[in-house]
């Protein structure tokens, strides 16, 4: 199961159709999928880092405090520019720019880290 | 000075970071066309498109209109706050579809016709729905109401999310607002809505303000009426 955790509604339509067959579950803020993260642990976790509440990196750091978190990949797909030492450091699995990915980065990203898949 | 708005460094990354967003989804909602195999999703993909693009349209004709601001390009008239909320709804319906938001409009004025530029209003009333369109939460229709309010006619927006800080309330009510940041109200706006429609409310000597619930947010503008009784 991936989980997708970006305030921005307009994207969720874009995720279902790229990422089709596999199992996905939106979240609108951080908050709300690290609660859900208690019921079921996701394979692959998909993050923006510009949220309402808490940002993308507290979501991160939030996850990397629990052991039973710490280990389910990561990308962070966001507006915001970012350093590739930020992947390292907060030890994500792939920083794509919103503007500039491609559909089949993502497809990659799901294929490689969502054991879930289903169809 | 009005332009004041691409001097700051800060502000011209708000206004950078706002317009990326909708560029962004527009190009990938394009790349996705790929990925869809019938041609009704294609066709939904294309009014989203159509729709996400006319926001990002929007946001730069509002902020052309800011730096023309100075050249007193527009002229006050009766106004009919009804029609103009009509079209921004009929404008932004699809946006909240997609965005899988409602809104609602309550008429209650009854005196009709108000003061003020139509152009200016309809961004007005524009920015005020997409900003509850982001902060209402989970299956909470915003609202869109217009009511006379002693010699006024008030149009307010009401959110059901998450309230803006004391600090940032006290600032719009004093009326401190020189730049996007100042009323980046809640954690992920940037306040370029907001901060276009106090620069339009300003110029067209209307009152700005807004509302704290303890569930939401309400953004309102005060219009003068107009002695003119009807626009035919």
């Amino acid at each position: 199961m991936i989980f997708v955790i970006d305030d921005d509604r307009g994207w969720e339509n874009y995720y279902r159709r790229i990422l089709k067959g596999h199992e996905l579950e939106f979240f609108h803020d951080g908050i709300a999928a690290i609660s859900e993260m208690d019921v079921v642990t996701p394979d692959f976790v998909i993050l923006d880092i510009l949220l309402v509440g808490p940002t993308g990196f507290a979501v991160l750091n939030e996850m990397r405090s629990y052991p039973e978190l710490a280990e389910v990949p990561v990308a962070i797909i966001s507006s915001v520019a970012m350093k590739d030492e930020i992947a390292q450091q907060y030890g994500v699995v792939a920083v794509l720019d919103k503007s500039e990915m491609d559909p089949s980065d993502l497809l990659a990203l799901a294929k490689e880290y969502d054991g879930k898949k289903s169809a | 000075m009005e332009s004041e708005v691409f001097d700051a460094s800060s502000s011209v990354t708000v206004v950078a970071h706002e317009l990326k967003a909708p560029l962004s989804l527009t190009r990938q909602l394009a790349l996705s066309l790929d990925f869809e195999d019938s041609i009704e999703g294609a066709r939904e993909v294309g009014r989203q498109i159509v729709a996400t693009s006319e926001r990002a349209l929007q946001q730069v004709n509002d902020l052309t209109r800011i730096a023309r601001l100075d050249d007193a390009l527009f002229e006050m008239e009766p106004v009919n706050p009804r029609v103009v909320c009509d079209e921004v709804i009929s404008e932004l319906w699809q946006l909240f579809r997609f965005n899988r938001r409602e809104i609602e409009i309550e008429y209650r004025n009854k005196r009709r016709l108000a003061v003020a530029n139509r152009q200016l209003l309809y961004s007005v009333v524009y920015n005020f729905c997409l900003n509850a369109m982001n902060y209402s939460g989970e299956d909470l229709p915003s609202r869109i109401s217009v009511y006379d309010r002693q010699n006024k006619i008030r149009i307010d927006v009401r959110d059901f999310g998450p309230t803006v800080p004391t600090k940032v309330w006290r600032e719009i009510k004093d009326g401190f607002v020189k730049r996007p940041v100042d009323i980046a109200m809640r954690p992920g706006s940037s306040g370029l809505g907001l901060y276009i429609a106090a620069k339009f409310a300003n110029y067209m000597h209307s009152d700005f303000g807004l509302v704290r619930h303890r569930d939401g947010t309400s953004f309102y503008i005060d219009l003068p009426i107009s002695g003119q009784l009807s626009l035919v």
